[in-house]
């Protein structure tokens, strides 16, 4: 549905983005994450036409980006959200059905489903009066007026209260479920790990590592083993009537039990403990991981540089 | 589907303002107009405004014969003549002896003395019985062509790029006929030429035009007789006074702009902050449909306005034109003030420097608009300003429909680039940040630019900037050129041409390279070079041709001149020196552009190399004239 | 303590105004038009001027059975001719540029009709039917005398010839008011902007919380905008005065400047104020002072009048008076302007 290659941007000099590959199939939600400054905002603008790569391309649903047939297929959420301030919801979203050529009786039709869907109150007060969690609703409504295939959100839930946040993330999965491509970016790596197929982790303006969630655990992450033993053995600590070793491997796994056996207990209890995509992410972020350095992702493809 | 787009944007603006207008502010609003118009009727019947009530003081006794005159003009204060000369009168009037003080304003006050007689004795006169006696004297004047076969001594002026036909060419010192005149930033490289494919003297078709007005804006015959062509009258219908009236039916016209700017810039920039304006870059609408959506509800409010004045004036004024010539010259007009609003709040970057920007567009703008108008009466350069045309058909003038042509495109034209340079701003990267002003300017130029060839087009486009900037180099060395040899201040003017005639040809091709649309080998640089020397070349003499053709008689005459000298030349050499001036702007820009392939410093050696080369050509050009 | 609070503010305003760089643009434009107006006189008058054109230019070919009586009048207006026996001759020598004019003349039963002939559209043509209006009028001025027996009343006697540039009035009705209330114009706009902007984006509270009240925020703005006008005012008439345009009493019209430039600035920022948002602030700020500026027509004597004659030193009483009573009007509004800022409830922003 999306393929980018080789996007570059470069703001006098300096580049922002260098040298994105990456591709998004069809109902896929793809995560972008990473610092502040890292590319994902100018990634995505590069994706939504509104911003020219200066070199590379990127086409949505078999059009280039920034032609206006991509443009109609397309539902584009910026971090900040500007509204027009002077204008009701509905004269709001009316304007921008009409500037996507959707007739008037459907965009009646889909405003009002749509906010329903929001949970929007107080459709005919003025955009300037609301709180920031309603308007973030609003542009959401304004996003899908168009019924597009593909969503790019640059950070959707940021800003706002835990209540609105998770009612967003609820509702982007739904949209996903519908069949809709999404391609988001989130700071928040939890929102990033409900919903996302396939994630871009981006640093500097490079992807530095990609893949599905599992994969970039395996690759990045680290798997610890808490084994849990009835006496105490070397580096456990005390805890609950237990004592507890974390090892990394599973042949420490294996010398605990025998350490455990000799000391004349039993192993009770491993547990497994995958690290976060936070911690993947940090692992990456920091250069860690050997294999991040050489620019190679769990599965396989690599990023130029 | 794009018409749509505009009308639906269009639909919007007024909208969403209409709701921004809170009940409290229209309220304010609807009192304030109330109470001026009020005031507005007040202010007429009072005599409306005389800027020059009281200017001069005259001292003079109620017994003088001069007496009835002194009073009967409001620009004279009458005062007690025993008072002194100089400090509390400036003219003294004893019976019929009149003395005036020593000093420019006394003999200001004595001319005006002398033609507020004039104007009181024929009040008197066409109150006489004997009429015949009381107008001994009736004149018909007319216009003849006259083919002009030399150049002898004549004071003609040179009729190049930057000369149309405004005073800057006629006031400058060196007088005596050359066509090396330093003002025109055409002449020296192309004058010459010129001779040889411009007319041999004959004007437009050898109409004999009794009492046009439009020719030369002299038939003040045709103009106080009511609207008919009759030529025929006393020697004091020649040539009208100073004509205050314009200026003042000009700046009624201008005033209502001045408003319509201020809330077009301000939602312009509105669309600016806090990235509001994103949304619509992302939606299938093209820059154009958003620029025009966004100015067409400004561009008829304006138009409305201007329509509304010009009726009213036409019903108050008898014997006035149809107005509908009026109207025709307003729009270009309207959209010259909105452009350079629209461009300048692409650059602003904040609501203070728009306010700044739009004082000085309506300040700008104003000052072409009516400066030349001023002039309606009595020269045909006037006909810069599209405002003439409008005073013209109220005063009732016959309006020939080239002179509004050649008042309606170069200020259309203008419009049109500046839009086309705003537009090149109307994106994500110049819109929303703090962009450093120089790099905007290059955004600007490169918006236009796709491919090479639109480089040539670019720098036509630019051509109304050149010719303002020469203007404004010219007048601004003028008045220091008085006390300096003349090679200084000829070398001055020549510098200053030259200058900004490269950066309007190296501009654009720098800012195509910085864009990438083309790349940076030595063979694109040369061809974009040649090809913004072409388009510079063939705007430079499109406009002389346009000058010719719209029989502006200064440029004819310079034409003429020039062909005098140039008669006996043949045609190969003709062709070599209209094709001169090509090579010059081919090799300058050329120079530039290889320059500055290797970036910013490149582009300044380049730069500074073919403004040698430009000075050098057209001071040797220049010399072997003089 | 206040005092420092005001003046900081002012000092602040002041400072941010000249790091915007397109006050550059404005200034320029308003140097350009100062510097141009030299121009403007000086090269305009050369139209007119028959010395900058050579003699022989300006010599009109004369014909007709009355060419002495146009003889006459040529030598009393100054205007040199050439005599020719026909109308023919005479066009003959137009069209070889021997002369810049015809003028025909024939008695016919009761008066004299001439035919008066000019080139065609061109700068030319404009010296040639000023001449030519010279002449005739003073054919006109002697035929009149020859035939006073036939009059009722005697025409005045003209005064002397003037050697005096056309442009004069213009220069000090038009140019010299303008330079000189543009900078209040401005000054009031500027105004609106700096008070809107604090308030639209929120940091007038930050400007409150510390120990300022709404009163001194009102001072420091206004006092500081207004002091910029007068200080234009005066670097224009120097400029003017370098160009050979000498401006009479300035001090007057320093104060002149400043108590428009005061009236000005407390209509901004009371609109500022009030209305809380720029664009309708700006949008009656220009209509009202456009509008008092057309309506102090009602004044004994408008502004522009007074600029104009205190520029040109033709001030009478009335004029000094209106420059108190301006001030005096803006210093009386400054005050009650104040006190009203006092009750505002800096809440409602």
């Amino acid at each position: 549905m999306i393929e980018a290659r080789d996007l570059r941007k470069e703001y006098g000099g300096f580049p922002a983005v260098e040298g994105s590959t990456f591709s998004v199939g069809s109902g896929e939600v793809f995560g972008i994450i990473g610092p502040n400054g890292a590319g994902k905002t100018t990634t995505l603008k590069m994706l939504a036409g509104l911003i020219e790569p200066t070199s590379g391309s990127v086409s949505v649903a078999g059009y280039e980006a920034g032609e206006s047939e991509m443009r109609h297929q397309l539902g584009f959420l910026p971090e900040e959200s500007p509204l027009y301030e002077e204008m009701t919801p509905r004269t709001y979203l009316h304007f921008f059905a009409d500037l996507y050529d959707v007739p008037d009786d459907v965009a009646e039709r889909r405003i009002h489903e749509t906010l329903d869907e929001l949970d929007l109150q107080h459709r005919d007060r003025q955009i300037g009066d609301m709180s920031k969690g309603m308007k973030r609703k609003v542009a959401i409504a304004r996003s899908l007026i168009n019924d597009p295939d593909v969503l790019i959100y640059d950070e959707p839930a940021s800003g706002l209260d835990p209540l609105t946040t998770n009612y967003i993330i609820e509702f982007t999965s739904q949209l996903a479920a519908e069949g809709k491509t999404i391609v988001f970016s989130a700071h928040n790596l939890f929102h990033v790990e409900s919903i996302c197929d396939r994630v871009a982790i981006m640093n500097d303006g490079e992807i530095v590592a990609r893949g599905g969630l599992d994969e970039l655990q395996a690759e990045y992450g680290e798997t610890v083993y808490h084994v849990h033993t009835t006496v105490e053995v070397p580096d456990s600590v005390a805890k609950n009537g237990r004592y507890v070793r974390t090892v990394e491997t599973m042949s420490e796994v294996e010398t605990t039990r025998e350490a455990a056996q000799e000391a004349g207990g039993s192993v009770i209890d491993i547990r497994t403990e995958e690290s976060s995509l936070e911690e993947v992410f940090l692992n990456v972020a920091d250069g860690r991981d050997s294999r991040a350095q050489s620019g190679k992702s769990a599965d396989g493809s690599s990023s130029e540089v | 589907m794009r018409p749509r787009k505009i009308l639906r944007i269009a639909r919007w603006e007024v909208t969403k303002n209409a709701g921004g207008i809170d009940r409290k502010t229209a309220a304010v609003v609807a009192v304030t107009l109330l109470v001026l118009g009020g005031a507005a009727p007040l202010v007429v019947a009072q005599g409306g405004v005389t800027l020059d009530e009281g200017f001069y003081r005259v001292g003079v006794d109620e017994e003088s014969p001069l007496y009835p005159v002194v009073e009967s003009d409001s620009t004279f204060a009458a005062q007690d003549p025993d008072e002194e000369l100089g400090s509390e009168i400036d003219l003294r009037i004893r019976a019929t002896q009149v003395v005036a003080s020593d000093s420019q304003k006394g003999q200001a006050a004595l001319a005006e003395l002398r033609s507020s007689v004039d104007s009181y004795n024929d009040r008197v006169m066409s109150a006489e019985s004997n009429q015949s006696a009381a107008f001994p004297v009736t004149v018909t004047l007319e216009y003849a062509e006259r083919n002009l076969t030399t150049t002898g001594g004549t004071d003609t002026l040179d009729g190049g790029t930057v000369n149309d036909g405004t005073p800057s060419d006629s006031g400058t010192p060196d007088d005596g006929g050359n066509d090396s005149d330093p003002a025109d930033g055409d002449g020296s490289d192309g004058t010459i030429g010129d001779g040889s494919n411009g007319t041999t003297g004959d004007g437009p078709t050898g109409e004999e035009s009794t009492g046009d007005g439009s020719a030369g804006g002299i038939g003040g015959i045709a103009r106080s007789l009511t609207g008919s062509d009759a030529t025929t009258g006393t020697p004091s219908d020649i040539s009208p006074p100073f004509p205050f009236q314009s200026l003042i039916l000009a700046f009624l016209f201008v005033i209502p702009l001045n408003f319509v700017i201020q809330a077009y810039g301000s939602t312009m920039l509105s669309e600016r902050l806090n990235r509001r304006g994103e949304l619509m870059l992302v939606a299938p609408v093209s820059r154009g449909d958003i620029i025009a959506g966004k100015t067409l509800p400004y561009f008829l409010g304006a138009l409305f306005f201007e329509g509304l004045i010009a009726g009213g004036i036409l019903y108050l004024q008898p014997d006035s034109g149809s107005g509908l010539y009026a109207l025709a010259a307003v729009v270009p007009l309207i959209l010259l003030f909105l452009s350079a609003t629209f461009l300048g709040a692409m650059f602003a970057r904040s609501f203070k420097e728009l306010t700044f920007v739009t004082v000085s567009i309506t300040v700008g703008l104003t000052t072409y608009a009516f400066v030349p108008a001023i002039f309606t009466d009595v020269t045909p350069i006037a006909l810069i300003s599209p405002l003439t045309i409008v005073v013209r058909d109220i005063q009732g003038v016959a309006i020939e429909p080239l002179s509004v042509l050649l008042s309606t495109l170069p200020p259309l034209f203008t419009a049109g680039l500046f839009f086309v340079l705003g537009a090149g701003l109307y994106r994500e990267e110049d819109m929303f940040t703090q962009r450093p002003i120089p790099l905007k300017v290059l955004d600007s130029l490169a918006g236009r630019i796709h491919r090479r060839r639109s480089v040539a087009l670019v720098v036509i486009l630019l051509m109304p900037l050149v010719i303002l900037a020469e203007l404004v180099a010219v007048a601004a060395v003028y008045p220091i050129s008085m006390g300096l040899p003349q090679p200084i201040w000829l070398g001055l003017i020549l510098f200053s041409i030259v200058v900004i005639e490269e950066l309007a040809k190296s501009l654009p091709i720098y800012a195509g390279f910085v864009h990438n649309r083309y790349d940076r080998s030595i063979r694109s640089a040369l061809a974009v070079g040649a090809l913004a020397g072409l388009g510079f070349f063939l705007a430079e003499k499109g406009l002389l041709l346009a000058q010719l053709l719209g029989g502006l008689p200064e440029v004819q005459q310079a034409a003429v001149v020039s062909a005098g000298p140039t008669a006996g030349i043949g045609p190969a050499v003709g062709l070599l020196l209209l094709l001169a001036p090509l090579a010059l702007h081919v090799v300058t820009a050329a120079t530039s552009a290889v320059g500055m392939r290797s970036g910013r410093q490149g582009y300044a050696i380049g730069l500074t190399a073919a403004i040698a080369i430009h000075f050098l050509y057209n001071f040797s050009v220049v010399m072997l004239v003089v | 303590m206040f005092d420092d609070v005001r003046i900081a503010i002012a000092r602040r305003d002041i400072a941010s105004l000249s790091r915007e760089k397109t006050i550059v643009l404005a200034l320029v434009i308003q140097i350009f038009i100062a510097a141009f107006s030299s121009f403007l006189v000086v090269g305009l008058t050369s139209l007119y001027d028959p010395g900058s054109v050579e003699s022989g230019e300006l010599t009109f070919g004369v014909s007709g059975d009355t060419r002495n009586e146009l003889n006459e009048a040529a030598r009393e207006a100054g205007v040199e001719i050439e005599q020719y026996p026909t109308r023919t001759a005479a066009m003959d020598a137009f069209q070889r540029g021997e002369v810049i004019g015809v003028l025909h003349a024939d008695a016919s039963s009761e008066q004299i009709e001439v035919t008066a002939t000019v080139p065609d559209g061109s700068i030319q043509s404009t010296l040639a039917v000023v001449k030519a209006r010279d002449v005739l009028e003073a054919l006109e001025r002697n035929e009149r005398t020859n035939r006073a027996a036939h009059l009722e009343t005697n025409p005045v006697p003209l005064p002397p010839e003037a050697d005096a540039s056309s442009y004069f009035g213009f220069t000090y009705t038009v140019l010299v008011p303008l330079l000189l209330f543009l900078p209040p114009f401005i000054s009031g706009s500027i105004t609106v902007d700096v008070l809107t902007e604090e308030i639209e984006r929120g940091t007038l509270e930050l400007l409150r919380v510390a120990p300022v009240s709404l009163t001194d925020i009102f001072d420091g703005k206004a006092l500081g905008m207004a002091i910029l006008a007068p200080i234009q005012a005066l670097l224009w008439i120097a400029l003017l005065s370098v160009n050979g345009i000498t401006i009479d009493n300035v001090l007057l019209l320093v104060v002149l400047v400043a108590a428009v430039a005061l009236l000005v600035v407390v209509l901004g920022a009371v609109l500022g104020l009030t209305l809380g948002q720029r664009r309708q602030a700006q949008l009656l700020y220009s209509i009202i002072a456009l509008g008092l500026f057309g309506a102090a027509a009602l004044l004994p004597e408008h502004p522009a009048t007074v600029a104009a004659k205190l520029a040109v030193g033709s001030q009478t009483t009335v004029t000094t008076a209106t420059v108190f009573g301006l001030s005096a009007l803006a210093v009386g509004l400054y005050a009650t302007t104040r006190r009203y800022v006092g009750t505002i409830d800096p809440e409602r922003y």
